[in-house]
């Protein structure tokens, strides 16, 4: 056999084959049977009889929306500045802030939690609160990274044609650099709102242990449900597709240069 | 496009090969090594934690009146594998893995993971039993022979109450050999909480106590409390006009094993404040939380409790274990032999049931008591070594002031029901370490075993557990 350049994929090809589409199968196949193995729909259904799976999945889209925004407010200063500031050393202070990333995040919880406690004197009144303020610190680097990214790659000859035309900085911003880093901030949203779904360690060490997504469905499978536990995944995948596709279609494909960039940080 | 999909197939079907390629050269090998070498492969799963694995320092090591010295310097798998060639003459590959919790155990062995020697709860062996999935202990177990350690040394009290215990018409006692037991129950600082509060259920729902005390993160354990809670009166009643004991251990039993949808309700609201006052659901950090100072009671098994209260000691804070008035919880965890594992393989059987035997030899029960602070079902028969081990850890100094007779007889009394085992110790131990070690027999009385859940009162406890852990929307309360 002659090599081709597509041979190179073929370990990836398995990789994706036995740790992603065997697992997909076995989920769906046991999402839509029963405990005796009979093939229905019952189980979907069942997901949205109970008021109590209901409540947690807005819930767990809330925590996500409020985890983005408020992600999304600190990052794009943050990013702007680091981006266009004018330091010397800029990439020195991007490498700051990401810096976090390189520790085991349930680490850097636990440490959160202990910090919260000290200046909160008892965090568990506070639960809410905590919360975001955990999921922030866990996913903010997620979305300065992509943002980052695409202020630095904005063509300069743009602006200046944005200046020449009369625009004051409000303006130039507002109307030029806002849109054009739309990407950016595209595939910061996806990159935080979809696992802050699931982010169950959050809740179980700041949030009285309350049930998000995650660890919704690691309920059923303790309790030997695995049919309606795999039901919940295959509902959750159905959602983070739904999300996703909406990704593509605000157009957040990222440059490959300036994803190259941030992958060299990481 | 059609070649595309044929490509995928035949590649998903490489993978299926090669996977199931592998399986079968493995299990290939291993019926090569059975047949070809005579040693025995004994695949155990225990508890993560749950057995010395040696390297004690020498300053560890434990020295007892008798002069007897112990100190776990090899892992004690590695010398039951030296121990079993010694007196067996068969060389024996022990292949130790662990899990977390009872759950997990049973998902793997559904999952395919095959074991010949497993540890779980009782209840966990109630339901393996009902499977019919575990081998009986051998009848040749229970010779009184030189080196049936188990036989000779499980404690009488803990072998009627193993005994006692049923799956349908069948004795747990006679499929599984007595590991660990202990009480279910509450550590606390008593500056933070009075004694009296922390010997009531209701602690858990007092608002006096609001957000300074953990409950668990454990379905079996929390459903107990609040049953606790719920049967408060009616069991303050039995014990008050406590007549005849067989019908109050029936009472007992049904009242903390009930699991009708009723129950089952009540609890759910019990729960649901239980869960609201409590700072937070731990599943470890509990007693991190307790020596900090940040809660001032939790919820706790009395062999981590042992565990809380040696930390705490080193931090300078004393806490202290009560067992809740009313009733608790009696737990066993035991080790069982699994037919899929064990098959007909009489070598195998013996090898395991020798494991048992090796880990209830009395020094070896002192270095896993040691090592893990639970308490060891085993109290020695004829050797007064276990015993000794109590004196050496808790007996008042002869210049102590304030201390009190502490009986045990109970748990260490040969199978006749003779001997007294009562010993002088430190006023305090009555509510410390050695009470939750061993706690007074008028204690035990009032705790129940909780049994296994059948299939349709556990779907319902779980969905009551998976209820009060989700949000509910604000227009709900």
């Amino acid at each position: 056999m002659r090599f081709r350049r597509r041979t190179l994929s073929i370990p990836f090809v398995l990789f994706l084959l036995v740790f992603v589409v065997a697992p997909l199968a076995v989920v769906l196949l046991y999402a839509f049977t029963n405990g005796q193995g009979q093939p229905t729909a019952e189980n979907f259904f069942a997901f949205f009889q109970s008021t109590r799976t209901i409540a947690t999945l807005v819930y767990s889209l809330w925590i996500a929306f409020v985890t983005t925004l408020m992600c999304l407010l600190l990052a794009y200063p943050t990013a702007y500045v680091l981006a266009r500031g004018g330091y010397r050393k800029g990439g020195v202070l991007l490498l700051l802030a990401v810096l976090p990333m390189w520790i085991n995040f349930t680490l850097r919880i636990t440490a959160v939690k202990e910090l919260l406690d000290a200046l909160e004197g008892n965090l568990a009144y506070y639960p809410f609160l905590n919360t975001i303020i955990g999921q922030v610190y866990d996913f903010l680097p997620f979305m300065i990274l992509p943002i980052y990214n695409v202020l630095l790659s904005l063509d300069q000859k743009v602006l200046e044609a944005g200046r020449d035309l009369g625009a004051d900085p409000g303006k130039l911003f507002w109307q030029v650099i806002l849109p054009m880093s739309r990407p950016g901030i595209v595939s910061g949203i996806t990159m935080v709102f979809l696992p802050a779904m699931t982010n169950y360690v959050v809740l179980d060490m700041l949030y009285n242990s309350t049930y998000i997504m995650g660890s919704l469905i690691g309920s059923y499978f303790n309790a030997y449900d695995w049919h309606n536990g795999s039901m919940i995944s295959a509902i959750l995948l159905l959602i983070i597709a739904f999300f996703s596709w909406l990704e593509k279609k605000a157009g957040g494909e990222i440059s490959e240069s300036s994803a190259a960039r941030g992958g060299s940080l990481l | 496009m059609k070649r595309k999909l044929l490509t995928t197939l035949l590649l998903l079907g490489l993978a299926l090969g090669a996977f199931a390629g592998c399986r079968g050269t493995f299990s290939a090998s291993q019926k090569a090594k059975t047949s070809d070498d005579p040693s025995v492969v004994l695949r155990i799963a225990n508890c993560e934690e749950y057995i010395d694995l040696g390297d004690w320092g020498a300053d560890e090591t434990i020295e007892l009146d008798d002069g007897t010295k112990i100190r776990g310097v090899d892992s004690m798998v590695k010398d039951y594998e030296k121990w079993y060639q010694e007196t067996y003459g068969q060389k024996v590959r022990v292949e130790y893995s662990t899990y977390g919790t009872n759950e997990d155990l049973y998902n793997q062995m559904t999952l395919g993971n095959t074991f010949d020697l497993v540890c779980p709860s009782e209840y966990m062996i109630m339901k393996l039993m009902s499977e019919k999935r575990l081998v009986p202990l051998s009848k040749d177990f229970y010779e009184e022979t030189k080196y049936h350690y188990y036989t000779k040394g499980v404690s009488p009290y803990i072998r009627d109450r193993l005994n006692d215990l049923r799956m349908g018409d069948e004795r747990v006692g006679r499929y599984a050999a007595g590991y660990m037991w202990g009480t279910l129950g509450v550590v606390y600082n008593p500056e933070v909480v009075k004694d009296e509060d922390a010997n009531h259920w209701n602690m858990f729902t007092n608002k006096a106590y609001r957000k300074r005390i953990t409950i668990k993160d454990s379905i079996r354990d929390s459903f107990f409390g609040a049953l606790g809670i719920l049967n408060e009166k009616e069991l303050k009643e039995l014990e008050d006009k406590k007549q005849d004991p067989k019908e109050y251990e029936k009472r007992l039993d049904d009242m903390m094993n009930a699991t009708d949808a009723k129950t089952v309700d009540q609890v759910e609201s019990i729960l649901t404040d239980m869960r609201e006052n409590a700072y937070a659901m731990e599943t470890d950090a509990g007693k991190q939380d307790l020596v900090t100072g940040k809660t001032g009671a939790c919820l706790q098994w009395s062999g981590d409790a042992v565990f809380s209260m040696d930390q705490a000691d080193e931090d300078g804070v004393a806490l202290s274990y009560a067992v809740p008035e009313g009733a608790s919880n009696l737990w066993f965890d035991g080790w069982v032999m699994m037919k899929d594992g064990i098959r007909q393989d009489k070598k195998k059987q013996q090898a395991a049931e020798a494991f048992i035997d090796f880990i209830s030899r009395p020094d070896n029960v002192i270095r896993n008591m040691y090592y893990i602070g639970y308490t060891s079902c085993i109290s020695g028969g004829d050797d007064p070594l276990i015993y000794d081990y109590l004196m050496y850890n808790y007996a008042a100094d002869e210049d102590e002031k304030d201390t009190v007779d502490y009986d045990v007889s109970y748990f260490f009394r040969d199978t006749e029901g003779k001997g007294n085992y009562t010993f002088a110790v430190p006023k305090e131990q009555e509510k410390r370490q050695l009470f939750a070690q061993y706690p007074p027999e008028d204690v035990l009385e009032r705790c129940v075993v909780m049994k296994c859940f059948d299939q349709e009162a556990n779907q319902r406890i779980s969905q009551m557990w998976t209820n009060i852990r989700c949000y509910r929307f604000p227009w709900e309360k």
